[in-house]
C-alpha cells in the first residue's frame, strides 16, 4: 500500500531503554561458549552489549517513562492529546490493551481514542502512519508509543536469538500542522514467511499453561536476511520516489537496527553511503524491535534534529513478515536524551 | 577448470571465513565453522559481489562448495 499524507509533522520523540547491561562476550563465556567463536560472531554481526529491562519492568513502563519525559520537555498538557497508539507484541496483559492502561497512567482525557497495534520491527512506521492519518482527519495531537521486551521471549540456550535482543520503549508526538509538510509511506506483508520469526505457543492456536516452557521466540536468521534483502530496498526506493527524493538528496536512511551486519548490507543495496545510515545502535543496545527506528533517530541524529531539519527515509522490517517505509521531513524538534529506566 | 570458477571460488573464500582453504569438492558440513554465520556471509557475498539472490533453502541444499558456485550465472 502506498500513502501520502500532508499537514502533519513529528514534533518530538523520546526513547527509554532497559537498565540492565548485558555483555555479549561475558554472557557467552559464562554459558561455556568457545571464545574464538564468540569473537568471530561479535565482529561479523556487530554484537557487543545490549540493554534489557530490569525484573518487573515491562514495555508499558518503558513507554510511560519515554512519554512522560517527552511531554514534560515539550511542556505539552497530556489532556491536549487526542489519540494514543501503542505498538507492541509484549503487552502487560492479554486483556486489556496497553493503550488503555497508558491513558490512565499519563492522565489523558477520557475522550481520547486509544488502541494497540500488534506489530514488531515494522511497528513504528505503522504507528506513525496511523497517527498521521488521524491528524489529517481531525486530530490535533497523537502520541505513538512503540516498544518491546523481547529479551524475555528468547531461550537462553538459543544462540541465534538470545544474545540479540534489547528492550526499549519510545514515544513520538505527531501533530497537525498548517504547513504543507507531507509524510509518505509504503507497506508490505508476506504472511507465507511467518515461520521465519515466530513464538509458536502461548496464543489461541497452541495455548500453554502459565509458566510452561516453550513460548520462546524462534528465528531463522538466514530466511530473515533473505526477506530483508528482497523487500527493503524496493520499499525504500518506492518511498523515495513518492517523496521525489533520491539517496543523494536524503539526509539519513534510518533502518530497523536488527544488527550492524544486516543494516550495513541493506544500506549498501539501497544505494546509501554508510555515513548516512545509523548502524551501531544494535551493538550498544541490542535489537529493540519497534523502538529501534526512533532510538536510532534519537541516538544518531538527536542533537542535529533539535536544531535542523532533516529529510529522513526510514524502513522497518521483521515479524509477519511485515515491512513499512516512510519518508518525511523532521526538525527542529524536541528530542530528550535516550535514558535507561529505571534510573539509579 | 573455467577461469571464472577459480576466480569465484577465491572471492567466496575471501568473504566467508568458514571457507578459508576450501576447494570445489569440499563438503560444507565438514568445515568446522560452517554455521549460521557462514550462511549469512555467503548470502551477503552472492548479493553484493554477484547481484545474485540465493535463498536460505537453496543454500542449505548445497552439499559441496561446487554446489554453491553452481548458483552463479556462467
Amino acid at each position: 500500500m502506498h500513502s501520502s499524507l500532508s499537514n502533519t509533522r513529528i514534533s518530538g520523540l523520546a526513547v527509554s531503554t532497559g537498565s540492565v547491561v548485558r555483555d555479549f562476550r561475558a554472557d557467552g563465556l559464562a554459558a561455556g561458549d568457545d571464545p574464538a567463536q564468540l569473537e568471530r560472531v561479535a565482529k561479523a554481526i556487530g554484537l557487543r552489549e545490549r540493554r534489557v529491562a530490569a525484573p518487573g519492568v515491562t514495555t508499558l513502563d518503558l513507554c510511560e517513562d519515554a512519554a512522560r519525559r517527552l511531554l514534560e520537555e515539550m511542556a505539552v498538557d497530556p489532556t491536549s492529546i487526542d489519540a494514543l497508539i501503542f505498538v507492541t507484541q509484549t503487552p502487560d496483559y492479554l486483556q486489556p490493551n496497553n493503550s488503555s492502561l497508558l491513558q490512565a497512567r499519563l492522565g489523558l482525557c477520557k475522550s481520547v481514542a486509544a488502541f494497540d497495534i500488534t506489530q514488531g520491527c515494522s511497528g513504528w512506521i505503522y504507528g506513525l502512519h496511523q497517527a498521521a492519518l488521524l491528524c489529517s482527519h481531525g486530530a490535533a495531537r497523537v502520541l505513538v508509543c512503540t516498544g518491546d521486551t523481547l529479551s524475555r521471549q528468547t531461550d537462553p540456550k538459543d544462540a541465534a536469538t538470545h544474545p540479540i535482543f534489547g528492550d526499549a520503549g519510545s514515544a513520538t508526538l505527531v501533530e497537525k500542522t498548517g504547513s504543507e509538510s507531507a509524510m509518505h509511506f509504503i507497506f508490505g506483508t508476506d504472511g507465507s514467511g511467518a515461520p521465519a520469526i515466530m513464538v509458536p505457543t502461548g496464543g489461541a492456536r497452541q495455548p500453554v499453561a502459565v509458566g510452561a516452557p516453550g513460548a520462546c521466540l524462534q528465528m531463522d536468521g538466514a530466511e530473515v536476511f533473505n526477506f530483508a534483502l528482497r523487500e527493503v530496498p524496493p520499499a525504500v526506493a518506492g518511498v523515495l520516489k513518492l517523496a521525489g527524493w533520491t539517496p543523494s538528496t536524503t539526509d539519513r536512511l534510518v533502518l530497523h537496527q536488527a544488527n550492524r551486519f544486516m543494516v550495513a548490507s541493506l544500506a549498501r543495496k539501497c544505494g546509501f553511503p554508510d555515513e548516512k545510515c545509523p548502524m551501531d545502535l544494535g551493538e550498544q543496545f541490542g535489537n529493540q524491535s519497534s523502538a529501534s527506528i526512533p532510538a536510532a533517530l534519537v541516538h544518531a541524529c538527536g542533537s542535529t534534529l533539535q536544531e535542523q531539519t532533516l529529510k529522513i527515509a526510514a524502513c522497518g522490517y521483521g515479524v509477519g513478515l511485515s515491512w513499512g517505509a516512510a519518508a518525511f521531513t523532521v526538525g527542529p524538534v524536541v528530542v530528550p536524551p535516550m535514558l535507561p529506566f529505571p534510573r539509579h | 577448470m573455467p577461469r571464472n570458477d577459480v576466480k569465484n571460488l577465491a572471492a567466496l573464500c575471501a568473504d566467508v571465513d568458514a571457507l578459508a582453504g576450501a576447494n570445489h569438492e569440499t563438503v560444507l558440513t565438514s568445515l568446522p565453522n560452517w554455521d549460521s554465520l557462514a550462511v549469512l556471509l555467503t548470502i551477503s557475498h552472492f548479493e553484493h559481489t554477484h547481484a545474485v539472490g540465493i535463498t536460505a533453502t537453496q543454500l542449505r541444499a548445497c552439499h559441496t562448495v561446487r554446489d554453491l558456485l553452481d548458483h552463479l550465472p556462467r
